[in-house]
């Protein structure tokens, strides 16, 4: 484990509750995020996500195990982490009652810039996000994609060498959602390096140099979208058919790779061998009387990564 | 990028608590429905007490007042700053709330300036509202016989007991993290104020009344104001109105960095 990467967790863990039964909510997360990279964490609602993320942020202590971020332990040095790191926490925490240049101006004074330099930093990071019409209005009145733009502002102010996006799209409509990615992206170019936690599938599939997938408190899975999705290997083929055809569809779908979970009235199955097998799956299920009432053939995704990682699917569990 | 960026190990402590204390004037500006019952109710009361009991000033026992406002200015401050001070931890257990409070939390600014910002706010404000009922009411007959020396002393106790209260009220608001759970102790502030010296002078009490009066606080700092108001400036007045807040200051203060170690250390 390279002690020079910016983000580097071993064995981090936080449980809560009773010590006998605890829940345990990140179980020994091993993680490496790289200088300059854009790193997605991905996984459900309750996967252990924000926690970790808490934990980077030095807003919750782990139970166990270690973590540096920009260099520091996130323990031990609490203090020179924070003055590091750029932090959006989900829901976009912002104080209704100030106006966009008051917000920043108040997070320039706690991130230590000096007197002479808070409103020009204020005025240019109002600028990069679009909201220097809004600046002077208050923030209750910003829409939801809006106030997503400030809080990634506020995390900005200091320049901080990495930076935390919690969820940072959740709730956005697509158009707000595609503005951000953008300027995510513009940032990762400049030099920041970005963790972002994510539900998403899309987002971290159009983002994300690397990903690490979490469920149960535990990486599952880590690398590349590419190399994750290759080493899914097979196409997926999903079909729906007559609740009544639907063992002897599986019986004839098996005979063509591994069964893959799907939602609920579907069947999938990898194809061992490729696309070109669809002709015959179609013709096997036409000599049984199956009545295919649809057919669609996937190739794979982070969800079949998800999937083929956990038995269960992430999308639709939203 | 041409800010420039500090990056000592030391960040402006002071220059953080100011911008923190100017966060929650401001917050109290802008929302006046949580300004005007602080304002009015103790004005209420004072008006009520000065068209009702203002024959009371007669009864053995009863300090002599040239008006009954000279009397009820004391308590008219007092349940003032405790209204506003309710508001003040009310605040910050809506910071706890909505999240920002974590925002500040993830900063790389002191702890103690989070609580001393919200505090100090408070307590600008109980100055504030001191200044505003002794100037409202000298048209209507109020007379502070202590005169500008006396006044200003008013006006840090004001500051002082908006702390000593807001103390409370931060360490309720750590503690439960709910704004709901710190307006509810809105009525025991409020039981606090009649059982004491606020509305009636204590020599006139009796039984169970009298001796909960006697070990109020409360009652012996409206009584520091009462006597700078009507019987001019005096050492004693001036230790009333100053020390009593402040040694109820140093314990809500305490209480307070507790709650606050607590919640942070809860994280």
């Amino acid at each position: 484990m390279s002690s020079n990467a910016p983000i580097v967790a071993s064995q981090l863990a936080r449980h809560f509750g009773a010590s006998d039964n605890p829940v345990r909510a990140v179980d020994g997360v091993d993680l490496e995020v790289r200088e300059g990279e854009i790193f997605g964490f991905l996984g459900p609602n309750g996967a252990g996500k924000s926690t970790t993320v808490r934990m980077l942020t030095t807003l919750l202590r782990p139970t166990s195990g270690m973590a540096r971020v920009a260099g520091f332990d996130i323990v031990r040095e609490a203090d020179k982490v924070r003055r590091n790191i750029g932090v959006a926490l989900q829901d976009a925490a912002i104080d209704p009652l100030m106006t966009g240049n008051e917000l920043l101006e108040l997070q320039a004074v706690l991130y230590g810039i000096a007197p002479a330099g808070v409103k020009s930093r204020a005025g240019e990071l109002l600028e990069r996000v679009g909201l220097t019409a809004a600046a002077d209005r208050r923030v209750g009145t910003y829409s939801g994609g809006m106030r997503r733009r400030l809080d990634l502002a506020l995390s900005l102010i200091h320049e901080p060498i990495v930076l935390f996006l919690d969820e940072p799209t959740t709730g956005l409509d697509p158009m707000s959602r595609v503005t951000l990615w953008e300027e995510v992206r513009r940032l990762n170019k400049e030099g920041t390096t970005v963790l972002l936690t994510t539900q998403y599938l899309e987002e971290a599939d159009q983002l994300a140099d690397r990903i690490a997938i979490i469920d149960g408190g535990k990486i599952v899975r880590e690398g590349a979208p590419r190399d994750l999705k290759a080493k899914v290997g097979a196409p997926t083929l999903l079909i729906n058919v007559d609740a009544h055809h639907s063992e002897s569809a599986a019986r004839v779908l098996g005979e063509f790779g591994d069964m893959r979970p799907t939602a609920e009235g579907t069947l999938g199955v990898g194809l061992t061998a490729g696309a070109r097998a669809v002709t015959d799956v179609v013709r096997r299920l036409d000599e049984q009387g199956i009545v295919v009432h649809h057919l669609e053939l996937n190739e794979p995704s982070l969800d079949d990564v998800f999937a083929e990682a956990t038995g269960h699917r992430l999308e639709g569990e939203k | 990028m041409t800010a420039t960026i500090s990056r000592t190990a030391r960040v402006g402590a002071v220059r953080q608590t100011a911008a923190m204390s100017r966060r929650s004037i401001m917050a109290l500006v802008r929302q006046p429905a949580l300004i005007i019952p602080s304002i009015t109710f103790p004005l209420f009361f004072a008006a009520l007490g000065t068209s009702s009991f203002g024959r009371a000033t007669g009864l053995p026992g009863f300090p002599k007042v040239d008006s009954f406002l000279d009397f009820s200015l004391a308590g008219t401050i007092v349940q003032g700053v405790l209204f506003g001070s309710v508001q003040s931890g009310s605040a910050l257990a809506t910071d706890i709330e909505n999240g920002f409070f974590y925002r500040l939390l993830a900063s790389p600014t002191s702890r103690l300036g989070i609580l001393l910002g919200r505090l100090m706010g408070a307590a600008a404000y109980g100055a504030a509202q001191t200044a505003f009922f002794t100037a409202l009411l000298i048209p209507f007959g109020l007379h502070v016989k202590s005169g500008v020396p006396g006044a200003i002393v008013m006006l840090v106790s004001g500051g002082l007991t908006a702390i000593a209260v807001g103390g409370f009220m931060a360490a309720m608001a750590l503690r439960t993290g709910s704004s709901e759970a710190v307006q509810g102790v809105f009525p025991l502030v409020f039981i606090a104020l009649f059982f004491s010296s606020a509305f009636f002078p204590r020599q006139t009490m009796s039984g169970a009344y009298r001796h909960i009066a006697n070990v109020n606080p409360i009652s012996y700092l409206i009584e520091g104001l009462r006597d700078l108001c009507i019987t001019g400036f005096s050492a004693s007045a001036c230790a009333k109105a100053l020390l009593v807040p402040a040694g109820m200051m140093v314990v809500s203060f305490a209480l307070a960095l507790r709650s606050l170690a607590r919640r942070v250390a809860a994280q």
